[in-house]
């Protein structure tokens, strides 16, 4: 079975070389029939991932332990759900799973943009295949999912794609199982979106390389990609999202973010992503800044390569990092030839993207737009240089007086906090400054009220909380972007009713109705606000306590007091858990039990790794965490770790928040088509 | 992220660092010795300097939820150095001191750690600058150019103003 997923990525490989060759041919000679046909590569090479996905997908679900990925994966008591989301549980089949996504994405852009566009097309193609091609170099040569289990002469146990010399194949009774951390829902659907968004970042780029090309550098492409930049883009926040939320119910520290290599991975095209979803408003209205907006397009693509690279390749030896593989070289040859590859075309095309428009005032949304887009460039460049940190050091330290190390959390919080406190100013302030220019009347007007909010909520936090200087601005910051969003609201509101004389909830929605894209925008930028609410809440007010207990001890946090009932003991499908028990009262009113546990897994994988199983109790107001962190002999006594979390939830309501504001601004709406049939205007006087 | 054990790749690194521990818990046991005895700290005081430390094997991992052994040893070594009347700063430099300054998660600021720390404001400056001197240009342009101030709106018509800009921004950007 084994040997057709092999043959199925051979064959795909064969036909991503020759769809790419086919394309730029029929491209180049103006031979409309070898488009066509490397346009059929795309479908044929993706419907030769699907058949290499279904087979792994019937190794793994029928436990077939001579494919060495399935014996590392997968266990005889593992359940059905996590011997399927094994598929990307490890470094193979998550980069065969990658592919997978990327054919997925490849044949829906191909399906829904064929009939637009039709000079771009083949270099479309041709991109699509060359990364397909690619990535199943590296799935063939460097980390095959289908490599075969041997048993070698001298006793010991190989991964093999042909049979060693004097090597029998080996029969397993049992295999290993999934790692037990990544036995949690969370972390099965995580890598799903973030892969949906990472991979999707293809899109933009394919158009971008296509238009370079093509040199078609007009505002046209830049419409259609919009939304196909979008869409992954709420995937990739979906996926970070998930990550921490699997972190925070997972890992036990009672944090959902520490800067991890792997978490800087997956934020770092999200900053790009989200500049350029910013700045192509000023090429679409303006014209202009559209070097920049490549520049955007291809690094946010790149460093999703980086990020593959990073967190596949073991380079820097990261928690997350449970692969080390030979796939190093391959990733790096891509990422650098792909950078000298795009520069050498953008600078080939530099005259085509002059911008015949300039800037009016400093004081206009469009240099608001430039600021927020410095803002994220420097936020995704100081991540960068963190996370690759100890590998500079390494280089730096071989000549220089320099330690090598790795950073963590405190410089990362330290260096980028007042960049995004910033962005944030920005994110409240730019909707309210006028495109081209804004008067001293308009801004006075607009800025009042949030403004006033503001100091508000600054005071009102300081009052109330602690009396710290961060917390009290980032709280005043808050108040102000609340004060500006909601300011838009009620005056777009008003303003339809004055002038179409609509009711107050039918202005209201009509307003979002009317102006999907607009207000999706201001609901994505009121979950970001929510998000940051969180982060502040949970950063500056954490509250932890930790206490041996007795059975009938009790420990006090803030305003909980937890009383331990004592150790059980009870098995699981493939593990074994001890759970304690502790009622917990607040203020002296009875809250009802909670049960952190841990858990013992008997698979090869989990042997030494036991996993906690949090207890959380969540709040709108705090979240109860408590993690059991040991006992002792028959569980008379037992340790605990308890974390009051004020504010945490709304981080997953923000999320929540700014997917719905991203389906509202990528949604079809009625009056598309007939705003797309309307010729693209270029700058004119307001 | 202190669950997943870099055990495998780390253990050549772990011995020399449970030799550290060792070594330095021997010193302290030997002084403790011959110091007088003050109470033993709680978990919650030790744990407030260890949630000021890394944990020096783990990436990014905080000294007061790694699960490593060695961490183990360490937070010990605190509890020790805490019975003894040390306080956390005099704590951390001495760790700083055995283990080099991955135990704060940040470079030191000193010699040429110092650039790292300025860094962002380096970014700043010249990001700034940049964005200045460009926007600049182009203003220059516009008033070379052709005058195009666009009129603000009066703030007697306030809503329709604001209505009008909505549906000149949404216009537009269609």
């Amino acid at each position: 079975m084994a040997d057709l997923g092999l043959i199925a990525l051979l064959f795909g490989l064969i036909v991503a070389a020759l769809g790419v060759v086919l394309n730029l041919l029929g491209a180049w000679q103006n031979r409309p029939a070898l488009v066509l046909a490397g346009r059929n590569a795309v479908y044929v090479v993706s419907g030769f991932v699907v058949l290499a996905v279904l087979v792994l997908l019937a190794a793994l679900v029928t436990r077939d332990y001579s494919v060495a990925y399935v014996a590392n994966q997968v266990s005889n008591t593992q359940e059905l759900f996590y011997n399927i989301s094994s598929l990307w549980g490890g470094q193979a089949g998550s980069l065969l799973f990658w592919t997978f996504i990327l054919s997925v994405y490849a044949v829906a852009l191909t399906l829904a943009q064929w009939k637009r566009q039709p000079s771009l097309r083949p270099y479309i193609s041709a991109v699509l295949l060359a990364v397909q091609l690619f990535f199943l170099t590296v799935l063939i040569f460097a980390a095959n999912p289908f490599r075969r289990l041997w048993l070698l002469p001298d006793g010991t146990t190989a991964a093999a794609l042909f049979a060693p010399a004097g090597a029998m194949p080996a029969a397993l009774s049992d295999g290993s199982g999934l790692s037990p951390i990544l036995q949690n829902y969370w972390m099965v659907i995580h890598p799903v979106m973030l892969y949906l968004g990472w991979i999707g970042m293809i899109v933009p780029f394919a158009f971008a390389v296509a238009a370079l090309v093509t040199r078609q550098l007009g505002n046209e492409w830049i419409r259609v990609i919009r939304r196909w930049t979008l869409i992954p883009w709420m995937f990739l926040t979906i996926g970070i999202l998930m990550g921490s939320q699997w972190a925070y119910v997972e890992l036990g520290w009672g944090g959902y973010w520490a800067w991890d290599p792997v978490e800087n991975a997956s934020f770092l095209p999200w900053l790009t992503a989200t500049a350029f979803l910013h700045s192509i408003m000023i090429q679409e209205r303006r014209g202009m800044l559209k070097v920049w907006n490549m520049a955007l397009i291809f690094f946010t693509f790149e460093l999703t390569m980086v990020g593959t690279f990073i967190t596949r390749s073991g380079v820097i030896e990261s928690v997350h990092s449970f692969a080390l593989s030979n796939i190093g070289p391959l990733f790096l040859s891509f990422i650098v030839l792909s950078l000298f590859g795009f520069l050498w075309l953008l600078g080939s095309r530099l005259n085509d993207l002059r911008s015949p428009n300039t800037l009016d005032s400093m004081v206009s949304r469009e240099s608001a737009f430039l600021f927020n887009n410095l803002l994220l460039a420097i936020i995704a460049g100081l991540t960068l240089f963190g996370t690759l940190y100890p590998i500079i050091s390494d280089g730096l330290s071989q000549f220089l007086p320099i330690e090598k190390m790795s950073l963590a959390a405190p410089w990362f919080n330290k260096v980028t906090g007042p960049f995004f406190l910033a962005l944030l100013v920005l994110m409240g302030s730019a909707p309210l400054l006028s495109w081209r220019r804004s008067g001293v009347e308009t801004l006075r007007r607009n800025f009042v009220f949030p403004l006033l909010l503001g100091l508000a909520v600054g005071a009102l936090g300081f009052v109330l909380g602690e009396q710290k200087l961060f917390a009290t601005i980032s709280f005043a910051v808050v108040g102000f972007v609340l004060g500006c969003l909601l300011q838009e609201f009620y005056r777009g509101a008003k303003a339809r009713r004055t002038t179409r004389r609509e009711s107050w909830p039918i202005a209201f929605f009509q307003l979002f109705h009317r102006n999907q894209r607009r207000y999706g925008g201001y609901i994505v930028h009121l979950g970001v606000v929510l998000i940051a609410v969180s982060i502040i809440g949970a950063n500056v007010y954490q509250t932890e306590g930790q206490a041996n207990l007795a059975v009938g001890e009790s420990l006090q946090v803030r305003s909980y007091r937890m009383t331990f009932d004592g150790l059980s003991q009870s098995a699981g499908s493939t593990y074994d858990a001890v759970e304690a028990t502790l009622h917990v009262e607040r203020n002296g009113r009875a809250l009802g039990v909670i049960t952190p546990a841990m858990h013992f897994y008997n698979t090869m994988a989990g042997r030494d790794q036991p996993t906690n199983e949090i207890a959380i109790r969540m709040g709108l107001q705090e979240d109860l965490y408590v993690v059991l962190a040991g006992w002792e002999g028959t569980g008379q006594t037992a340790s605990f770790k308890v974390y009051v979390n004020p504010l945490m939830s709304w981080m997953w309501i923000g999320g929540l928040v700014m997917i719905l504001g991203t389906l509202l601004a990528v949604w079809p709406h009625s009056r598309e088509s007939e705003v797309l049939a309307v010729a693209p205007r270029s700058a004119q006087p307001a | 992220m202190n669950k997943i054990l870099p055990v495998i790749a780390l253990a050549r690194r772990l011995g020399l660092v449970i030799i550290a521990v060792f070594l330095l818990a021997g010193s302290i046991a030997w002084t403790a010795g011959h110091a007088q005895e003050i109470p033993t700290p709680t978990l919650d005081q030790v744990q407030a300097v260890a949630r000021e430390l890394y944990c020096p094997l783990c990436n990014g991992v905080r000294l007061d939820n790694c699960d490593l052994q060695a961490c183990e040893q360490m937070r010990q070594v605190i509890s020790q150095r805490l019975a003894e009347g040390a306080n956390k700063a005099q704590i951390k430099q001495e760790f700083v001191a055995q283990y080099g300054p991955v135990v704060l998660g940040e470079p030191p600021r000193e010699g040429l750690h110092w650039l790292i720390w300025l860094l962002p404001v380096v970014a700043v400056i010249g990001g700034v600058t940049w964005l200045l001197i460009t926007v600049r240009g182009w203003t220059r342009q516009t008033a070379a150019g052709h005058v195009a101030a666009s009129p603000t709106p009066s703030a007697a018509a306030d809503d329709d103003a604001y209505l009008a800009r909505v549906d000149e921004d949404l216009r537009q950007i269609k």
